[in-house]
């Protein structure tokens, strides 16, 4: 008669392989498991000889244990299979990184956010909007590069695309970190001081931005609340530069100089933008208006609208160029820090 | 400076990919003689290179599907196992593979004599 215990064990022992059996490839089920079982057997008996009794449930269940976790065992059965094999993963990671951070990051939280956001009459769906629209355009866009970058992983397996390379064809090797020249350094102070005395001009002398419009038009009352922040932006950018001429070592302080004022222009863009969208009774808030004495006009009110327009097109269009501006400024200064650190790295071994 | 005292899993990681290649030349030279997983496992950790049974079996299923082992299931002691030996095809791999590794054991050699 069977001993409880040795049911026990045999019942263990019938659970663990069936467990396997259940993660193997069909069409050698039985046959690995016969051998499994055929291996833990002998193994058992080897013990059990030793102990000159039957092995309990702990002590079977220690050889199960060594044997490993059914579904352990059965995957070192399976061939190796990669949706993205070590081929192509850097190639789909860089991709993956490239549009999600570089491109569709950017866009969203820099264009289409804040245009949802000042087209709502309340901010907070317009924020969840945006939120939800960046989860969905991101998932959605990395499963979609996934999907061809595993299709290509299929194809590169059989066509060996990767091996056909041509040694001619390597871009070039990146230039080492350059310090600006002096004269480059000079000659950009000399222009920031040239630009700085010009804004600080233009309320005395509108002609330096209007030409000979300044005889009947002037700047609208909004922009006096913007000229001191652009008058310290310009005042910022010729220190920064300043400081660069006298400390060339601070490779870091052009492009973080520079990626600050874009930011900083940016939101001044965005303001002057925003300021001139109609008001609740229907009128847009001009940025230029006409002088006194010539409202009766009719060719200067006409002469008026078109450059508020022109103005309106320009700030957009430079808010646009800027967006991009701190992409790029942005990703040059990733990547000269990370250099520095990978460069500090191979210094520390 | 002991990088395996301060990381033992780089260690193990390293140990581990050069003991594969190695598993395998000792796999067909033991498989020289028709032998079964148990007895084969049995025989390797008595000459000092154990191996556990989910390394073994696939590796013996992956040779035998290169066609360097040929197996065979037969009743032994009442029970059914599977025996393994190597096969004709196998032969001369295993000649060359025991050409390259004493190549390498006497690059190796030399290599750590100069060191």
């Amino acid at each position: 008669m069977t001993q409880p215990s040795q049911t026990n064990s045999q019942s263990l022992l019938d659970r663990y392989l069936h467990a396997v059996r259940f993660w193997l490839p069909k069409a050698q089920q039985q046959d690995i498991v016969n051998e499994l079982s055929e291996d833990l057997h002998a193994q058992i008996e080897e013990q059990e000889s030793a102990l000159k009794r039957p092995l309990n449930e702990s002590e079977l269940e220690a050889i199960l244990k060594r044997c490993g976790s059914p579904i352990i065992v059965a995957s070192r059965y399976r061939p190796q299979k990669y949706l993205i094999g070590p081929a192509l993963f850097p190639i789909w990671q860089f991709v993956l990184k490239l549009v999600l951070v570089w491109v569709l990051l950017p866009i969203l939280v820099v264009v289409i956010g804040p245009a949802l956001v000042s087209a709502s009459s309340r901010w907070q769906p317009a924020v969840w909007q945006t939120f939800s629209m960046l989860c969905t355009v991101l998932i959605s866009t990395a499963a979609a590069i996934t999907i061809v970058f595993a299709v290509l992983e299929r194809l590169e397996s059989r066509l060996r695309l990767l091996d056909r390379w041509n040694p001619h064809s390597l871009p070039p090797a990146p230039r080492t970190e350059k310090r600006p020249s002096r004269t480059q350094s000079v000659f950009e102070i000399i222009t920031g001081v040239a630009g700085l005395l010009w804004l600080l001009a233009l309320p005395h002398y509108p002609f330096l931005v209007l030409g000979p419009l300044a005889e009947f038009l002037k700047a609208a009352p909004l922009w006096p609340r913007f000229y001191l922040p652009m008058a310290l932006l310009a005042i910022l950018g010729v220190a920064y530069q300043c400081v660069g001429l006298f400390r060339p070592q601070w490779t870091w302080l052009p492009p973080a100089g520079r990626l600050l004022n874009t930011l900083l222009s940016l939101a001044i863009l965005h303001f002057l933008i925003e300021l001139s969208a109609p008001t609740q009774a229907g009128i847009w808030q001009p940025y230029v208006v006409v002088r006194e004495g010539f409202e009766n006009s009719a060719q200067c009110v006409r002469v008026a609208g078109l450059v508020n327009v022109s103005v309106l097109l320009s700030l957009v269009g430079t808010w646009i160029g800027l967006c991009i501006a701190a992409a790029v400024q942005a990703w040059r200064l990733t990547r000269q820090i990370r250099e520095r650190i990978s460069q500090a790295h191979l210094r520390a071994i | 400076m002991s990088h395996g005292t301060k990381n033992p899993q780089l260690f193990e990681n390293l140990r581990l990919e050069l003991r594969r290649g190695c598993l395998i030349v000792a796999v067909l030279a033991q498989l020289r003689t028709e032998q079964y997983g148990y007895t084969l496992r049995k025989a390797l950790a008595d000459d000092g290179l154990a191996i556990d049974q989910g390394t073994l079996y696939p590796l013996l299923r992956r040779l035998e599907s290169q066609g360097l082992l040929v197996s065979q299931w037969r009743e032994e002691d009442k029970r059914n196992k599977r025996f393994y030996r190597l096969s004709p095809t196998g032969e001369p791999i295993l000649r060359q593979l025991l050409d390259e590794w004493n190549n390498i054991n006497q690059s190796l050699g030399r290599i750590l004599q100069e060191a």
